[in-house]
This record gives C-alpha cells, structure tokens and sequence, in this order.
C-alpha cells in the first residue's frame, strides 16, 4: 500500500545575507492512509516549516537542498500553480494555529466556506451553502445557518476553529495538516477540538500530520508520534511506547518536563500567619462616557488569602479575570473592596505604600514587554535595589541567583532568549527581597523545557527566601506540582477554592471537574 | 454600528466645528485691521468711523462680538464684504461649488490611478517595476503643488497648445471647454494625492498579502485571481478610505495654491483675496466653510469605513 | 550611533538621502563663499542667459547668477523650515506627553480639540496667521510650527500611549518609582525614535510650506532669494527661460526628498521588524 504521505531524505536552507541557516536536515516521514502522525518539537525546531512545505507555501529566501515529497501518486514539489490550486485544499488540507487570524474579517462565514466548496466538489452556490449547513451541523455548531450569515468577529474562537475544520474535512482531503489547532484556543475549548478531531477522522477515515509541542496530548490524538529537534527527528515510535520507553535522550528529556500532578514539587507545608486577605475585590476598568455606559466589573467580589510562604495558584481561562486580580494585588488597577497586608488595610492603589510596593512584587507573562529596551540589564537590576535601600553592588548577586552569569549586567534586552529575559524579570523582582511574588502566566510563552526549568527556579528561589508566590496559570497540571492551595476563577468569579490534595475529592465545582478532564495526564 | 457611536460620532463633528469657530474668530480677530477704516478708506472723518464702528459692533467687547458672530454665523450670515459690499456667504458658497468640481474631479482621478498602481507595485514588490512606482511617488510627494503646477503648464502647453493655461468656465455654460479648463489644475492636484494614496495602497496591500486569511484563502485552493480581488483588495481598501478623507484636508488647502495659479474663482482664490485685502467677514466665512466640509467629510468617511468594516464594535 | 548609520546606509534611499542631506548642510553653511557671483549682482547684458560656462545654471531677468541665488538662498529656506518643525515638533510632543500622561478625561478633551484644530488645513492655518503676524520670513516660521502642532501632539500621543501600556512602564508604576523617573527613564527613550523619524519627515513638508508662502507672496520678501519667491518670480518668464524655475524647484524637490528619505530610512532601521 502506497503511502498517504511521504518525506524522503527532505532538507531545507534559509538563505539570510548572513548565509544559510539549516532549518531541516533529513527529514524521512511516511502516514499510512488513515493514519494520524504527531510530530512534536520545540519553538524553532522546524516543524511549521515542514508544514509550509508540504503545503507549498516556502518563503522566498527558502531552498529545498534534498529529498522529495509526496502525496500518494502526486510529487508535490514539481506541481505547476495551476495544478498546484487543485492539489491545495482537495487533496491535501489544513487547519491552521489561529482561527481568529484565518478567517477573512469582512467576508461572511457562509462566503468563506462555499468558496472553497464549490471550488473543490463542483457545486453551485445553492448547493454548497446547503452543504456548509449540512457540515456546520456535523461538527457540532448550533444552527448553522445562522452561523454561515455571521461575520469572523461574532462567533468564538472555539466556533471559528470549527468553521475551519468543516470547511477543511468538506472537501474530502486524503490528508489534512493540523499546526497546533488548539494552542491559542482555551483549554476546555481546545478538549473539545480534540474530540472533534477524533471523531471525524474515525468517521471519514482521513490521514493527518498533527503539528504540536504538547507531547502529553499528542499520546491522545495521534497513532504515532516523531520527535524533532533542531530540524532532525530524532525518534519515531507508537503513540503508546513514546512516554514508556523512550529512546532518545532529547525525548526523555521532553517527557521529564511534562506536568504530572501527582509528581509533586513542593514538599513542605506553608505558615500559619495569613500575609494577604483581599476582600470583596472588583476590578473596574474605564468609566461611563457619553452615551456609553461603564464596563461591568472584570471581577466580582472575589476573596482571596495568602498565608506566608504559600504558594497558591490561581486559575481560570481567558477572559476569567485571574489577571485583573493581579493588577489590582500590585496596584495597577482601579478596584473597590479591601486588601489586608502585613496588619494595614488597604482600600486603593492609593493607600500602597513604600513597604507593601516592596513586599509584593509581580512578573509578567510576556519577556519581551517587561524589560525597557533602552536600559541594560545591570540599569534594570539596579534600578529597585536603589529604590529599596538595597546594595546597587549585589546586581552580581542577583544574576547568579537566577542561574545568569554575571557578565550579562551589561548586555541589552534583545540580546537575550525568551527564558533569559524572563529571569532576568525574576531577579528584578527579588532585588526588593519581596514576601509576596505574583507570577501572571509566566511559564505560558515558554517551551516546556524552559518552562520546568522557570519553575524549578522559582521554587529553589522560594526555598532560599522564604517568599509566597500567587502562581496565575491556565496550566492545572503545572499549578497542581506546585501549590499549596488553588483558587478556580471563571467569567470574573470565585468557583472553587481547596488545598490541592483535596482536587480529586468529589465534592470539587463541575467547572474545576470539567477544567481537570480537559488537562489530560500522558496516556502511557 | 450602534445609535449610541452615531450620535457620539455627530456630537464630535459639532465639537470641531465649534472650536473651529473660536479659532477662526480668535485669528481674525488679532489681525491688524481696523474693519472701519478698510470700509471707509484712509480719508474717513473720525465722526464717520465712529459711526460705522457702532453700526458694526466694533466697540463692544470681544465676547459680545464673537456671540454675536456665532449667532449670525449659525444662520449662514456671516456679513458682507469690505471689498464688494455684498453678503460674504453666498459669495463664498458659489465659490466653494467651483472648487469641489475641481476636488471631486482630482479624487476620482487619484482613485482610478492609485488604487490598481499601488496593489501592482506591492505584488511586484522590490521588483523594478515597484521601484519605480516608489521613485515617482517620492517625487510626487516631495514637489509642493506650486512647483507641480508650474512645471506641468509648462510641459503640457507646449506639447498640448489647446489646452488653456488659466481661467474658469462653467460646466453649465461650455461643458467642453469647461473640461478642457480642468486639465491641468486636475492633473496637479492628483499627482500629489496619487502619490500619497498609491504609496499607502502599496503598504496596506502588503500588510494584508502578509496576513493569516490569506495564507488560508491560498491554502484552500482558490485561485490567485479569487485570492487578490476578494481577499487582498477588499481588504487593503477599508484604511485607504480614512486615508482619503484626510487627505482632503490636503486638497483643500493644495486648492489654495492650485486655483491662485490657474485662476480660478473657486474658495481658495477667494479666500487669498481676502487675506490679501484683509477682507475680514470673507475671511472667517471662507476658513469656516473650507472646516465645516473638512469635518463634514471626515465624518461620512467614518460612517462608510463602519458600515463597510463590520469588525469594529463601537463601544 | 554608528551602528544606526550603517543600518541606514544599507539601503541605497538612506545613502542617498543622508548624502543630499550632507550637500544639503554644507550649502547652508558655506553657499554664500562657495557661490560665484553675488545673489543680487545685476548683468543687464546677461538677462536671461542659458545655462553655459558664464552662468551654469544660467541667468534670470535682472541677469543675476542663478546658481548664485540658489546657494545662497538655501538658508533663506532650509534652516527656517528646520526651526519652524523643531518648535513645532517641541510643542506637539509637550501636547502629546501631557495628554497620555493625564489619561481619562483629561486625554480626551485635549485629543478631541486637537482634532478639532486640524480641521483647519495646514496651509489655511499658516496663511490666517501670517496674515495676522504680518508677512515676513519670521512670522512664517511660527505660522508653521503652530500648524504643525496638533499633528505631532497626535503621533506623540499615539507612541507614548503605546509605550504606557508596556509592562515594564508598569512594573516601574507597580514598584512605585515617582512619576519624573517614569516619564523620563522609562518613557521617554523609547518615545524619542518615533517622533524622531516623524519630525524629519516633516521636515520637508515644512521646505514645501514655507516655499508655498514665499510663493504666495507671505512668506519672505523680495529681493530675497528663497527658492519658492525665484519660482514665484520665474513664472512669468517660464516659456523664454524654463531654467531660471527649474533650478529652484528642483532645489525645493531635493531638499524635500532628502529629509523624506532620511525619515524612512531612521524609521527601517529604528524598526526591528526589518531584522527578518
């Protein structure tokens, strides 16, 4: 039996003015018809490029050095651009990372799909839109023929990925690409894609190459998984022999970064003393105008207790309003209610003095935003150790403690990776020898290796200093390791708040059950 | 679009305006020109100038005056000329028609050449053909239009002898000649304007050849055809248009320049005159006119971009 | 520095445009020694001579050397148009800072009226305050700057609003830092680059506009050479002697493109995107 798909011997060049960079090097992959492979790798490791590839969409600067690739009986690489709108979406498929982006803004959903329907499978425009609904309805969208009159700007992320995925499936593809479909999607939402996914593909019979960096996931989607690095795969296996034995030293360290709940971090039990109560917190944002009423609340009367030393995770999807309580915890937003620290009480930005801006710190999510471009990382480290009457001469000190050679005080922001930035961000947030540190989403735009490594940090950090973190993630895996006791937090509500040994207990909110399910563990 | 962002969007207009008008009288009122004596030249009795100051309001303090300027202004009264003796509005009323023959004429030309030559030079981007466009439209937007203007009449009349160099015929009277008297101020005009608008077109193209939907509309299979003129254009378009209606803020004071040179009796020739003879009732209706359509414009611009482009909730 | 111009020269409009701009300074700084003749020197026999070896961008009605009125007149236009951005550039930006500093309603009411203003063109609001300052070279200067205003309040607004919302603004906010050092140590450099590169290309609006006011017989007087009065005087005589208004309008062209050229290339290489 012929292969769905095949990648012989392929090797790919990006050709810079600085010379060309090596971006895939013998890549050798063949998917059976209906077979689902998961290829898996890190940020960079050429796995969308593959996929851009087999699609036939290079960017100029890209040479093709060796192999082939084929789609059964057709050479994709010698196909014509005529032949070539024939072979994209009939033959071979794809659903991209970011349904918000993929989907034309001013053109109706209905458009969007006859367009590629009556193109394909030769219908007319009467014939296709009945078909759209027909499809709609098949993946599990609540009147679909509403649905087609819509606009991409008024239905969901989860609704719009749909739309992709029938049209997609529509026109009957022997193989379908799919490049992180749920990675910008909410976790719940993303679990249900998956089953989707399973689903059609049983129904239909399609093969498909799954592009993902979440390995423990890819056990549940694919038959078999490959594992690239650096452009190479390094490791080809069964789906469910990849997390039991794994070969390759790359792959074992992949599998050793995956969160396990029941792999425990954190040993020892926090004070007694409470360090911070917030009470009855609303976030407000904006305020009403002419003609424009206010903003509702972003969070609803939410409490909120931090003893000293605990680690408590806050979760929630986006959206939740787990990051307006960060904003008003540090003082960035307008909030009524009360906060309790340290015997003061608290009622706006206004009352935060000098000792509580000190004691409560905050990391952001994003590395690139949260240093000034202009300031060196010396200037950056130094800058709160002035203002907190600390050593400007421990900047060494503080660069050794996140694991930075000292050297890099003098080195710019943009000369950093995306996890070196984010403990350089860390140390700053130390340098104030806080008691309190807020962690927003700080592991999310990082790869999984950096992002144990992140963790690991800050655990050994709370180990030296004694410091509590409010540890904000979607992540329940990650935050179930590491936390004493998690907060869920849903449309700008408190749902569930327990010591994380009590999370299997039966008694926990349906939204946690439902947030639990759609974290799967690794099969395997 | 919601009820609530027309409204507001309404309100804002009259906002303009109403800052325009204390604007324009504030100016006007520093400039160094006794209106009494402009009437009644420089042999005027004192007796005489005291009475046409009364007569005018000229004593009262600046306050009572500017009231008295908006009240009249806001029923389209805004005095008659110290040059002519007529009423000053519909003066410059008649005037602003011909000028917007001429604005309405230059746009639609700007269009028809800028749109199709700004998508072309993005697809053929860093090619020769690309650069070249650039290269003119750097031109374009570097020459001042009086530079243009004297530089076209002086190419195109020698090669074109038919073509009139200066002067105003109505469409009404000669439509032909009418026509063949537009050439030239057109011409100017649209060279500035297609430069601008072609190199905004070029990079709001590129913006969207680079955007995910249409990697997806490629990647489904359509046509490079259905891709460009369904996805790209369409697209690209929607920022043009506010571009545009800014832009005419541009035309209106280019026009200034334009119709002084080519002689045509439209606002902005009206107005040079007042500045010139320190006219000042023709002076504030002509600089509130040349405003009020600028607001006016922006405001339709807005109103179309939010009809057009369903993504922007006003809220 | 150094790096910033050698990512500016990489491209062949940045070499070319800082080249115009290095002409552009030494003919304002040395024209008068470099010309030939002087700028008002009269050659009754020499009216309307053609380019030759005498006069090399030829003569003009008076017989005065236009390559002369050319060199010299560039002060009469260059460093004015540099002053009249400069200070307008300065007042925007004070708007513009001020504005996205206060936030809220006070942003508002200041943007709104902002907006408000440019409702009036440009060129219309030059010409009423020169008019009302009285014509002059001076006068126009600050005719320009107070036109050029409220757009730069707007692009400054727009940057520096922009650069708030970064998280490391608000980490300083967050840590308490006062609101000089915010403003100063945090904002402020990362403000600079786009105002910058806005400024300079306005530069050459405002060689354009103030050539225009010349033109129009506002700006500055006769016998002065500035290029945009030559041109206003050559246009009677454009059929006999074309070069007597070219040489002055492809002078204001060139000046126009430089800074034109200048401001994209600051802005390419100001703009990491470019590093793909």
């Amino acid at each position: 039996m012929t292969a769905a798909l095949s990648i012989t011997n392929y090797g790919l060049d990006y050709v810079t003015p600085a010379g060309a960079i090596p971006v895939l090097r013998d890549v050798s992959l063949a998917i059976a018809p209906g077979e689902v492979l998961g290829l898996v790798g890190e940020s960079g490791s050429g796995k969308s490029s593959l996929a851009w590839a087999l699609m036939r969409h290079l960017p100029a600067n890209a040479r093709e050095i060796s192999g082939s690739l084929r789609l059964g009986d057709i050479d994709l690489q010698a196909l014509g651009p005529k032949r070539l709108t024939e072979v994209r979406g009939r033959r071979i498929g794809m659903v991209f990372q970011d349904p918000s982006t993929a989907l034309n803004p001013t053109l109706t959903i209905g458009r969007q799909m006859t367009e590629a329907l009556m193109r394909h499978r030769a219908l007319n425009h009467g014939d296709a839109r009945s078909l759209a609904v027909e499809l709609l309805g098949h993946v599990e969208l609540r009147d679909p023929a509403a649905v087609l009159r819509r606009y991409p700007h008024e239905i969901s992320g989860g609704e719009k990925q749909r739309v992709i995925i029938a049209t997609a499936f529509g026109c009957r593809p022997d193989v379908i690409l799919f490049d992180e479909p749920t990675t910008a999607l909410d976790v719940i939402t993303g679990a249900r894609i998956i089953d989707l996914f399973g689903r059609l593909r049983a129904e239909t019979g399609v093969a498909a190459l799954y592009i993902s960096h979440d390995l423990a996931m890819m056990t549940r989607v694919a038959d078999r998984v490959a594992v690239i690095r650096h452009g190479c795969v390094v490791e080809q296996a069964s789906a469910s022999e990849i997390f039991r034995k794994p070969q390759h030293d790359y792959t074992k360290s992949l599998i050793a970064a995956v969160p396990r709940p029941e792999r425990r971090l954190v040993h020892d039990m926090p004070g007694s003393d409470v360090l911070l109560e917030a009470r009855g917190i609303e976030v407000h944002y904006g305020r009403r105008g002419l003609f424009r009423a206010a903003l509702p609340p972003a969070t609803q009367a939410v409490d909120v207790d931090i003893r000293a030393g605990e680690i408590v995770g806050l979760v929630g999807e986006s959206g939740s309003g787990k990051s307006s309580m960060a904003r008003a915890l540090i003082g960035l937003a307008r909030f009524s209610g009360a906060i309790s620290f340290d015997g003061r009480t608290l009622h706006g930005a206004g009352d935060m003095n000098r000792a509580y801006r000190r004691d409560v710190q905050i990391v952001f999510q994003h590395p690139d935003s949260s240093l000034n471009p202009r300031h060196r990382v010396g200037d950056i480290l130094s800058r709160p150790l002035k203002l907190y009457g600390g050593d400007p001469s421990s900047v060494p000190r503080l660069l050794e403690q996140v694991r930075l050679p000292a050297s890099y005080a003098t080195r710019w922001p943009h000369q950093l990776s995306g996890g070196e930035k984010q403990r350089v961000a860390i140390a700053r947030a130390f340098a104030a020898r806080p008691r309190l540190v807020i962690c927003d989403e700080i592991t999310a735009p990082l790869d999984v290796s950096v992002q144990a490594q992140i963790v690991e940090l800050l655990l050994a950090l709370r180990a030296e200093t004694g410091t509590a973190y409010l540890f904000i993630t979607h992540d329940l895996n990650l935050i179930r390791q590491i936390a004493h006791r998690i907060v869920v937090m849903r449309h700008g509500q408190l749902v569930d708040s327990r010591a994380v040994d009590a999370f299997s207990s039966e008694d926990v909110h349906p939204y946690t059950r439902e947030l639990m399910a759609a974290s799967p563990v690794p099969v395997g | 679009m919601s009820l609530a962002w027309l409204l507001r969007r309404l309100l804002l207009m009259i906002y303009t305006v109403a800052v325009v008008c204390v604007l324009v009288f504030a100016i006007t009122q520093a400039l160094p020109a006794d209106a009494a004596q402009t009437l009644l030249g420089e042999n005027a009795s004192p007796e005489a100038l005291a009475a046409v100051r009364a007569r005018l309001g000229l004593d009262d303090p600046v306050w009572l005056q500017f009231i008295h300027w908006v009240r009249h202004a806001v029923s389209g009264n805004f005095g008659v000329s110290m040059r002519t003796g007529l009423p000053v509005a519909p003066e410059m009323l008649t005037a602003l028609s011909r000028s917007l023959l001429l604005a309405a004429g230059s746009l639609a030309l700007t269009l028809l050449i800028a749109v199709p030559l700004g998508m072309f030079a993005a697809l053929r981007q860093g090619r020769v053909a690309d650069t070249a466009t650039s290269v003119i439209a750097y031109l374009g937007v570097s020459l001042p239009e009086f530079v243009t203007a004297t530089v076209l009449a002086l190419l195109l009349t020698d090669v074109l002898p038919w073509l009139p160099a200066t002067g105003y015929v109505s469409p009404l009277e000669d439509p032909a000649l009418a026509l063949r008297h537009l050439v030239l101020p057109v011409l100017t005009v649209s060279v500035i304007l297609v430069a601008h608008v072609m190199r905004m077109m070029r990079s709001e193209t590129l913006d969207v050849l680079q955007s995910d939907y249409v990697r997806a509309a490629r990647l489904k299979g359509l046509p490079e055809r259905t891709v460009l003129v369904r996805h790209v254009m369409r697209n690209a378009l929607l920022p043009v248009i506010t571009i545009v209606a800014l832009d005419v803020g541009y035309l209106l004071g280019g026009i200034i320049v334009i119709e002084e040179i080519f002689a045509i009796p439209g606002i902005g020739r009206a107005l040079m005159i007042a500045i010139t003879t320190r006219d000042l009732p023709s002076i504030q209706a002509g600089a509130m006119i040349m405003a009020v359509t600028y607001a006016i414009t922006n405001t339709l611009a807005d109103v179309v971009y939010a009809l057009l482009d369903r993504r922007i909730r006003y809220d | 520095m150094t790096e910033l111009l050698h990512r500016m020269i990489r491209k062949p409009q940045g070499a070319i445009g800082l080249a115009l701009l290095v002409v552009l300074a030494a003919v304002c700084i040395l024209g008068p020694w470099l010309a030939p003749y002087g700028p008002e020197k009269m050659d009754f026999l020499g009216r309307f001579r053609a380019p030759g070896w005498q006069n090399w961008l030829g003569a003009d009605q008076f017989g005065r050397d236009v390559l002369s009125r050319l060199l010299s007149g560039a002060r009469a236009t260059v460093p004015l148009a540099l002053a009249a951005t400069l200070a307008g550039s300065a007042i925007g930006a004070v708007i513009g800072v001020a504005s996205a500093y206060l936030g809220g309603k006070s942003d508002e009411a200041i943007m709104r009226t902002n907006d408000a203003v440019m409702a009036i063109p440009g060129l219309l609001m030059a010409l009423l305050l020169v008019s009302t300052l009285g014509n002059g070279a001076g006068n126009a200067v600050v005719a320009i700057a107070l036109a050029f205003a409220p757009g730069m309040a707007r692009v400054t607004r727009s940057v520096a609003l922009a650069v708030r919302n970064q998280d490391y603004v608000k980490a300083a906010v967050a840590r308490g830092e006062a609101a000089p050092h915010v403003i100063f140590r945090e904002m402020l450099p990362n403000v600079m680059g786009p105002i910058i590169i806005e400024a300079t290309i306005r530069v050459s609006f405002a060689v354009m506009l103030f050539a225009t006011l010349s033109f129009l017989g506002l700006g500055a007087q006769p016998p002065a050479s500035e290029w945009g009065l030559m041109v206003a005087d050559a246009r009677q005589y454009m059929h006999r002697a074309p070069w007597i208004l070219i040489a002055p309008s492809a002078a204001i062209a060139l000046s126009a493109i430089a800074f034109n050229l200048v401001g994209d290339a600051l802005r390419d290489a100001l703009n990491p995107r470019d590093d793909r």
